[in-house]
């Protein structure tokens, strides 16, 4: 995570994503996925091919494309499919544009009420006798059972989880790296699943994106950095007001 | 010579230049890498510090930042939208330097009419419109957190003060100055060995110092897991740098 300022000064806190080695592996129409709309399946990050059997390389072989440590998917429009062995860069999403982040959440392991649920347990002194960080009730004398999904203690983290409506900020196009607002689930160096927002408030600044993505072999030759119109560029004079 | 001339008179020789050796010029140059350059210990991908190296560096082609220690005066003048003529200028002793890469602070110490005062800076913020030092030297200790309980002679800086003037080559002075404290209760307590100041005068008595060392920790500067070598990675750090500043 690193500080970017805006050009009245303010400080924001960015998180720096990198896109590495994503391909399309398959396209799922809409009749066979069952759902919808219709499915693309992307890979992440390259990955040895020889800690799997050879059934587990059958989509990657048909993509032609390294073994991938991460399959996702996409629910995508028909207008938006793309041939699968297609690079994806992180040119694809622009600064401006809003996004929203997967990962899987730092485990915790299996931890007590209090860390978990954030309940407030009980004072440590006045005659409390071995209950300091215990639930207490679980459930009322009417109702005579415990209804499901009470909050307990169990194990805590490693789930997935969506950060919405992060804004872009910068986007470095010779690395391939995000900057993306505030902070994102997961550890440092983990994987993360990067899609456009579908928070209705952000719909109108996720207009005119590179559609259906950017293609690195296409016209469009793009500078290293792109720049959002109030981040301040550090080749500027100090602000003044 | 003269006794075989011509009879002319002898054509005027100057007398031979006489060669200056600089002795000082050839020690090893003085070499400064600021503080937040080095990374910390960690498990990020160095390729995020190379990122932020490189708005470092290009800030401070745009923007001189100056080589400065903890204990050296400086003055600071940032934007203020709410100031008379939208600027602020504050003159301060640096009292702690934190923060790595574009995060990196600085805190500055004065005391204004009876009130103390501490400001802490972003050395990359846009804001910032002059660094000016106007002391340079280096005291005994990285972190003078206890000027805070201290006598408040030791923090008051003039805030018009004149800049001190030095020579490039000279190396940096350092100030061993022994500070006197206020009476205890302290904010913390600066006697024991966790702290390693070397800059107060204790005034305490010696069983008080003897009680202190109770809470001394002598194995940890043998532990090998505490190491940190930065020697190599400055080396490669400093040269990108350079290099990147040449441009």
């Amino acid at each position: 995570m690193m500080p970017i300022w805006t050009k009245s000064g303010k400080k924001h806190a960015v998180t720096l994503l990198k896109v590495q080695d994503c391909h399309v592996l398959r396209y799922v129409s809409k009749e066979e996925s069952g759902g919808k709309k219709a499915k693309l399946l992307v890979g992440g990050k390259n990955v040895s091919p020889f800690s799997k059997p050879e059934s587990a390389h059958q989509i990657f072989k048909e993509a032609g494309v390294p073994r991938k440590q991460k399959v996702t998917t996409f629910n995508v429009t028909d207008d938006a499919i793309i041939k699968p062995g297609t690079p994806l860069y992180a040119a694809h999403f622009r600064p401006g544009q809003f996004v929203d982040v997967t990962a899987k959440t730092i485990g915790k392991g299996f931890q007590g009420v209090m860390k978990r649920w954030g309940f407030k347990g009980q004072p440590a002194s006045h005659g409390q006798t071995k209950t300091h960080r215990r639930p207490g009730a679980i459930s009322t004398n009417k109702a005579s059972k415990v209804y499901r999904g009470k909050k307990m203690p169990g194990k805590m983290g490693n789930i997935y989880r969506t950060s919405f409506g992060l804004k872009v900020w910068r986007i470095n196009t010779i690395h391939d790296i995000i900057y993306v607002n505030g902070s994102v689930p997961g550890h440092t160096n983990c994987l993360v699943k990067v899609r456009d927002s579908k928070l209705p408030t952000c719909k109108e600044y996720n207009k005119n994106p590179p559609f259906p993505t950017f293609f690195a072999d296409g016209d469009e030759k793009l500078p290293e950095d792109l720049f959002d119109e109030d981040i301040f560029q550090f080749t500027d004079p100090s602000v003044t007001y | 010579c003269r006794a075989s001339g011509d009879g002319k008179p002898a054509k005027f020789q100057p007398p031979p230049k006489p060669v200056i050796i600089d002795k000082q010029k050839q020690s090893v140059e003085r070499r400064f890498l600021s503080p937040e350059f080095i990374p910390p210990r960690g498990r990020t991908d160095p390729l995020k510090y190379y990122m932020e190296r490189k708005d470092m560096i290009q800030r401070r082609k745009v923007f001189n930042i100056p080589e400065f220690y903890v204990g050296s005066v400086l003055a600071v003048t940032i934007a203020d939208p709410y100031a008379n003529n939208k600027s602020n200028r504050f003159v301060g002793i640096c009292i702690q330097r934190g923060g790595k890469g574009l995060g990196a602070t600085f805190v500055l110490r004065n005391v204004i009419e009876n009130q103390g005062v501490e400001i802490c800076y972003e050395l990359y913020s846009p804001r910032i419109q002059a660094i000016e030092v106007l002391k340079l030297e280096k005291r005994l200790d990285d972190n003078l957190m206890y000027l805070r309980d201290a006598l408040p002679e030791y923090s008051t800086f003039d805030v018009n003060m004149k800049p001190v003037s030095r020579l490039d080559h000279e190396d940096i002075p350092v100030n061993k100055l022994q500070v006197r404290m206020k009476p205890k209760p302290w904010s913390k307590r600066w006697e024991r060995p966790k702290y390693n100041i070397k800059g107060i005068k204790f005034e305490l008595p010696e069983s008080k110092m003897k009680e202190a060392q109770k809470w001394s920790q002598p194995w940890l500067e043998f532990d090998m897991l505490r190491e940190y070598d930065t020697s190599k990675i400055e080396e490669k750090i400093w040269k990108e740098v350079n290099e990147g500043l040449k441009k």
